[in-house]
């Protein structure tokens, strides 16, 4: 059952990612990449981490797909995409990738995880909490100010002085 | 009198009933009977108990109810019960389908109108259903450069989405569809899933007015869903969990409205927000954009958006009933089961009837429900209201008051929250248990 699952899992995420580069219209793709990352939430629910995969579902899903859309939608493709269409590109694409696979596969094999165990309790969020709030704490501290940078600099690059905003009357 | 049909009766209406079940009452008693007669004459009937199973033995042996209670039993408890019935997609399209009548009706009596009156004779209380067999019944029209296979998915996702919804939310004591330990987060991904099928449908239509109404709408419901997730940041904080039964559980003595009424207020705008309801309809504005998004759907698949926006209209009541309103608990106002009737049975003259099984459910149950529904009719009533009273606001207010004003109003009760339990007043080992 869970073999099963796995499979199909592996076949939507990865046909949904080929589909996703692949595929000419660019809305399409982006759905795509949205089932891309909705299989990786089913990878996590597999895994028995919830927490992670309705994470992974709010905010990859929920939020980077929907601005992907966005974006899509709100800017003219000429102005920011070139046709370069180039075949050796692809095969020497394809070619590092199977290369890549298998230096990943070989290190995995060799490293003796080969079985799943689907016994386990699953993954108990309030133990997350206390782990990051004791040992990784460093850790935490260091993403909070990676994400305030992010947060001050999009802030500071979206900044307009020239425009008045005479237009707003609330 | 109806202008549409001016020589209707409602007499003549009935007696053309009565006449039709009577051909269907003679037709089957010359044509009908002797097809059976025959067709037992040359089936073998089974023999079960030593008893010859006759159709008479079959259908005394269905009208038995201490042969069928227990089949009722076991049925109602099984999951198909549950996803299809009670807590799950029945109760909750029964409740919706509840809520379009009574809106129109109560918008009516706000306005001094009249609202549905002819459909049904009593107030026009068979409009609903008429409208449902009109939608059926029209022809779905897809626009001639539309995406195809996204516009016809669009509709289909969004009742998926809001059945989904519908699921995580708990009725009564033990009742409800998935009782995830991360309900919470659950209804958060779930609510992402909106917007992507908004627009996704929005764009499938290639017409322009949809174009707008789904950009609108894409605006209006991320820049809402920010003070959504935060506004209920402090009843996790408050009640240590993210299960929705055990977060009811935690309000067995107080509601948690008491300790965070900003994130109330927050909370309860933003669903307004979400919903697309007025102040906030702006996808669907009808005097500028025809009908936003909605514009190109026409026949059941408009009926299918209508039912998905209806159930996440209950879905979100339910789960500010169950967050801030205590959801199932209640004083017991439910009479308890006669007793007399489970150890006696009924007597009818000569005849004592005895139920073993009963009741079908308990009394928890049944009080639970009485008080989920009360609670989430009042929120409804209360979501109903801002359309008969306010006009609609610009797009830069929406976002205006958006992303500077709800964000800002929505970390004011976490702090509230967060001084609570530090204070030791509430929580875990709190004064106030």
């Amino acid at each position: 059952m869970v073999d099963s699952i796995f499979l199909a899992l592996s076949v939507l995420t990865i046909g949904s990612a080929i589909v996703a580069l692949e595929i000419r219209s660019l809305i399409y793709g982006s759905i795509g990449l949205m089932l891309t990352l909705s299989g990786i939430a089913g990878f996590f629910l597999l895994l028995d981490a919830p927490f992670v995969a309705m994470f992974q579902l709010s905010v990859y899903v929920g939020s980077i797909a929907v601005l992907i859309l966005f974006t899509v939608m709100l800017v003219r493709r000429e102005l920011i995409f070139n046709k370069i269409e180039d075949s050796r590109r692809r095969y020497a694409g394809i070619g590092l990738m199977i290369i890549m696979m298998l230096g990943i596969g070989t290190i995995i094999i060799g490293s003796g995880l080969k079985s799943m165990e689907t016994d386990t309790a699953s993954v108990d969020y309030k133990k997350i909490g206390e782990d990051f709030l004791t040992y990784y704490s460093p850790a935490l501290i260091v993403m909070a100010l990676i994400l305030a940078s992010a947060v001050i600099g999009a802030l500071a690059l979206a900044r307009r002085e020239d425009v008045t905003s005479d237009q707003r009357a609330d | 009198m109806s202008t549409i049909a001016p020589e209707f009766r409602l007499s003549r209406f009935i007696a053309s009933l009565v006449d039709i079940i009577f051909w269907i009452l003679l037709i089957f008693t010359i044509v009908g009977l002797p097809i059976v007669f025959i067709m037992l004459f040359y089936i073998k009937l089974p023999v079960i108990n030593g008893q010859l199973l006759t159709p008479y033995l079959a259908l005394t042996w269905l009208a038995d109810p201490s042969r069928t209670i227990p089949i009722i039993k076991s049925f109602i408890h099984s999951t198909f019960f549950r996803v299809a019935v009670f807590p799950g997609f029945g109760f909750a399209a029964l409740l919706a389908a509840a809520t379009i009548f009574v809106e129109r009706k109560f918008l009516a009596k706000m306005q001094l109108r009249v609202g549905p009156l002819y459909c049904g004779k009593i107030e026009g209380i068979l409009q609903l259903m008429g409208d449902g067999l009109k939608l059926m019944s029209k022809e779905i029209i897809i626009p001639a450069k539309a995406d195809k296979p996204i516009f016809w998915i669009g509709p289909l996702l969004f009742v998926g989405t809001a059945g989904a919804f519908v699921s995580l939310i708990p009725v009564a004591p033990g009742w409800v569809v998935a009782n995830p330990n991360v309900g919470l987060l659950a209804v958060f991904a779930t609510i992402g899933f909106f917007p992507i099928i908004v627009v996704l449908s929005a764009w499938a239509a290639n017409s322009k007015w949809t174009f707008i109404g789904g950009l609108r709408a894409l605006h209006q419901m991320i820049s809402f869903e920010i003070p959504l997730i935060l506004s209920l940041l402090s009843i996790v904080i408050l009640s240590g969990t993210l299960n929705l039964s055990q977060i009811v559980e935690s309000q067995k003595h107080y509601w948690w409205i008491v300790f965070t009424p900003i994130s109330a207020i927050v909370f309860f705008i933003t669903i307004i927000a979400e919903l697309e309801r007025i102040p906030f309809d702006l996808p669907e504005a009808e005097s500028e954009i025809v009908a936003g998004w909605l514009t190109e759907f026409s026949g059941m698949m408009y009926g299918l958006i209508q039912l998905g926006t209806y159930l996440k209209l209950y879905a979100f009541a339910g789960l500010f009933t169950v967050l801030f309103l205590g959801g199932w608990n209640g004083p017991m106002v439910w009479p308890p089961f006669p007793t007399d009737i489970i150890t006696n049975g009924i007597t009818i003259g000569p005849i004592t009837a005895k139920f073993p099984g009963l009741p079908l459910f308990d009394q928890e149950m049944l009080n639970g429900t009485l008080w989920f529904v009360i609670k989430t009719v009042g929120v409804i009533l209360v979501i109903l209201l801002p359309r008969g009273v306010f006009p609609r606001i610009r797009i830069d207010m929406l976002l205006h008051t958006g992303w500077y004003k709800w964000i800002g109003l929505a970390f004011v009760n976490i702090f509230i929250a967060l001084g609570l339990l530090y204070a030791g007043v509430l929580g875990p080992g709190g004064l106030i248990q």
